[in-house]
């Protein structure tokens, strides 16, 4: 009985130690930065699951968190350009293959110019050009949608980018 | 058929319920126990102690392995107060005033919000028509801000923020050109490039000042190492080279950092310095505070070492971050430029800044009192109201011309395009032709900006067309041959009888809310459409659009619409405009220059200018075409014009055999 209570006693104090770590990510007060942040967006949930699960975001200013975003942008991104890939292998009908090749031209453009422009708008400190670039990555996925005459392959990723860009370009807006 | 989406992957990462493990069971009264305890069949009490425990041993198992993979989470909660305070003091205002200016809106693109938009299958043919024959643009790559225009020794010097690597921006250096006469531009190498620890992330904009025993100042903002905004002096490293081809940067570097209050990256854009009475250069810098745009000044004798004024020279609150701001007079009474230093009872002097958060360049009317150092707007009920151009100009900055004694602007002209045809077609951005400006002195209360004389130069043949009657409702063609370079001159009467007959509206027009030039109103719309093809599809038209307000009195509005100036549905459709003041007895009136992709636009007299990009797929080469138009309901439109071909400037890199 009393190794019993002696178990449970330890165990309650180092839960209330590792509690807060093992809920994953942020402090309260970096919290309230992104609850605030987020909400000065178009996508409140979007943004508050990306930056709640990226542990930089504890640390992070807006400038920051604007980059955390402009990094999902780029997961993403990566994501859907390879899935692209794989599909453009198999066997496809003529016009989803092009929408396809059009899609892969597009993906591109955003992963080799509008993410890259976008960190360096970012870091070095004209974050204008960031806010450009997020915009037209979601314009690029919205150009991917339109490629497919039928049915796209792509829906899903085309919504979760422009719903990123439209996030993260709204984040940069808090610095202008 | 396809297996899966691996969209779905992404979504297993933004699962909020997965991104916080919740695998602890909560303390005593927990659900479990009552489960468990009606699966087992020991002594109840020390069952549910043993089993309680155990279940909190691998509760507390599980929050020692995940915590451990989140180590690092123990942030400094005061940093992170003091840094969200400064950055979310206040929702984002809109700008003071902004009068009745029916301008662009604020976002960058944000025509396409709702629109089916799919990137057009531009092609080679297609994109090397948009390269423009007469317009400041490098061979290839991007462009954004001028900066450091002057006039020395026989040629004007042009240099601007490039890319080196791209058409996006970034890996910023300074590209450089000279010219005899603001038109004829010859590429030189690149004054400046990131090679010190004070400009490593970035050699970004600054301003020139000539001083009077010959010397040239350059002041620039360097991005450092630690991408913080510092203020940088540089001079040509032989003033005896008339081209200014190579800069050395003064060893002291950086003369300027980011003072107590200001933050490291809202520090930026020095303008060429003014020395006023007490022996003292002055310069300003734009920035803010929280949402509040503001102007720094600095006083020095040296260029070298510098004190921060007390008061700022102008604030408006709710505009964002100021950058390239420019100061400098105007006179009340000739019409010619004057010195950056001059002041004086017939002098005026125009505040402007450009707007971080609006892609806009606004600028005030004031009087300057150099004792104390302060600016008054004319206006001070309106922080900062006017614009430059109510299309595309952006990061403008002028200087004072001593060779011809004039004051001239330039601006930067960036693409309305999808980024990715940037890519495709390697470049991207223009500037536009240089422009004199003067204050109205019929008005008072704007500025008025015309091309430099020069580009007349570039004028070939002409057509000119009297009084082309324009029925209400029609279109007529204008026989020229090409009409992709063009330099237009047109007036526009109405009928007397239709002015005094149109009823009287209560509803404000705007250009950029209005539907273009398809909404017919009683006066208007009526003008120009350029860079169109035979059938119309493709069209931008140019035009008045006159109102009547519920005091009876006419107000003129002036209008350029791209919603139909390309079948592309991948390039911004916006509407772009503003009122212009017409006085008495002015006839309308409105100047063009068309050359490829961009069209600048002067109503008035350069009253109200308007730049636009545009990127037609078929109105292009051989045939794009030019069409009066009246799509007015009831009055008639008599118009005027001259139109010249204009030829190229053969912009291209100096050849030192050629070339001088």
């Amino acid at each position: 009985m009393k190794l019993l209570l002696l178990i449970f006693i330890v165990q309650a104090v180092l839960q209330t130690i590792y509690l807060p770590a093992s809920q994953g990510a942020v402090q309260p007060v970096a919290v309230r930065l992104i609850e605030r942040t987020c909400k000065q967006t178009p996508l409140y949930n979007v943004c508050v699951s990306i930056l709640k699960s990226d542990s930089r975001s504890s640390k992070a200013d807006v400038t920051r968190l604007a980059l955390i975003m402009v990094d999902a942008l780029k997961a993403k991104a990566t994501g859907t350009m390879n899935y692209i890939k794989t599909l453009l292998r198999g066997n496809l009908k003529g016009d989803v293959r092009r929408g396809l090749s059009s899609c892969a031209d597009l993906y591109n453009a955003v992963l080799e110019a509008d993410v890259p422009v976008a960190i360096e708008a970012l870091q070095k400190g004209d974050p204008k050009f960031a806010e450009q670039a997020a915009n037209d990555a979601g314009i690029e996925a919205k150009s991917c949608e339109s490629s497919f005459s039928g049915y796209s392959p792509l829906t899903k990723s085309n919504k979760s980018l422009q719903d990123v860009s439209a996030v993260a370009a709204a984040i940069v807006k808090l610095l202008l | 058929m396809l297996e899966s989406d691996p969209s779905r992957d992404f979504s297993k990462h933004e699962d909020p319920s997965i991104a916080v493990p919740c695998s602890y069971i909560p303390l005593p009264d927990g659900p479990h126990t009552r489960e468990l305890a009606s699966a087992r069949r020991m002594p109840p009490k020390r069952a549910i102690f043993k089993v309680f425990s155990g279940v909190l041993i691998l509760a507390l198992v599980f929050a020692i392995i995940i915590g451990g993979r989140n180590s690092d989470v123990h942030a400094n909660g005061n940093a992170l107060l003091a840094t969200s305070t400064s950055s979310m003091a206040s929702e984002p205002l809109r700008p003071v005033s902004r009068g009745v200016s029916a301008g662009v809106s604020e976002k960058a693109n944000h025509v396409f919000s709702g629109v089916e938009v799919a990137s057009f299958p531009w092609n080679n043919t297609m994109l090397s028509w948009q390269r423009t024959a007469y317009h400041f643009q490098p061979e290839k790559n991007w462009m954004n801000d001028p900066n450091g225009p002057m006039f020395y020794k026989g040629w004007y010097h042009f240099f601007y923020q490039y890319n080196p690597h791209g058409p996006v921006w970034g890996d910023i250096v300074w590209g450089h050109a000279a010219s005899k006469d603001l038109i004829h531009w010859l590429h030189l190498p690149l004054a400046m490039v990131p090679d010190q620890w004070y400009d490593l992330n970035g050699v970004w904009t600054g301003s020139a000042t000539l001083l009077p025993d010959g010397r040239i100042i350059m002041l620039y903002t360097g991005s450092t190492n630690e991408s913080v905004q510092v203020q940088n002096l540089a001079y040509p490293a032989n003033l005896s080279d008339p081209l200014l081809v190579n800069w050395d940067k003064y060893s002291g570097n950086p003369v300027l950092r980011p003072p107590p209050g200001i933050d490291s990256k809202d520090f930026r854009d020095p303008t060429t310095a003014w020395y006023t009475s007490d022996g003292k250069w002055n310069i300003a810098i734009g920035s803010k505070v929280n949402k509040t745009g503001i102007t720094l000044i600095y006083h020095t004798e040296d260029f070298k070492s510098y004190e921060l004024l007390d008061g700022l020279l102008h604030a408006v609150p709710g505009t964002g971050m100021w950058e390239c701001v420019d100061f400098y007079p105007v006179s009340k009474t000739s019409g010619k430029g004057l010195d950056t230093s001059a002041n004086g009872p017939e002098v005026k002097h125009v505040f402007k800044t450009s707007l971080d958060n609006d892609k806009n360049d606004y600028y005030a009317i004031g009087t300057y009192d150099e004792k104390s150092g302060r600016w008054v707007p004319d206006n001070p009920k309106i922080g900062i109201e006017l614009r430059y151009d109510y299309g595309i100009f952006y990061a403008s900055k002028s200087f004072y011309d001593l060779h011809k004694g004039r004051r001239v602007l330039w601006g930067w002209i960036h693409e309305s395009d999808s980024e990715i045809a940037d890519v495709k077609k390697g470049w991207a951005s223009v500037q536009s032709i240089p422009r004199t400006v003067l204050l109205d002195t019929k008005t008072g209360t704007n500025l008025l900006q015309w091309p430099v004389e020069e580009v007349d130069n570039l004028r070939l043949t002409s057509r000119e067309f009297e009084r082309v009657e324009v029925k209400a409702g029609s279109v007529v063609p204008l026989d020229i041959d090409a009409a992709t370079q063009l330099d237009i001159f047109a007036e526009f009467e109405l009928d007397k009888e239709a002015l005094e007959m149109t009823a009287q509206t209560n509803v404000e027009f705007s250009c950029s809310t209005s539907g273009g030039a398809a909404e017919r109103g009683a006066l208007g719309p009526f003008g120009l459409l350029v860079l169109a093809d035979d059938s119309l599809s493709e069209q931008t038209p140019v035009y008045f659009f006159i109102a009547k307000g519920i005091d009876g009195n006419l107000k003129t509005f002036f209008c350029a619409d791209q919603t139909r100036s390309s079948e592309a549905t991948d390039v911004n459709k916006q509407i772009y405009g503003s009122s212009v003041p017409v006085l008495k007895d002015e006839k309308l009136s409105v100047r063009l220059l068309v050359d490829h992709s961009i069209v600048e636009i002067f109503a008035q007299g350069g009253r109200t200018c308007i730049t636009s990009r545009v990127y037609p797929t078929k109105a292009i080469y051989g045939a794009a075409r030019l069409f009066l138009f009246n799509n007015a309901t009831e009055a008639t439109v008599t118009s005027s014009l001259k139109i010249w071909q204009m030829n190229s400037a053969f912009i291209r890199p100096f050849q030192p055999g050629q070339d001088a």
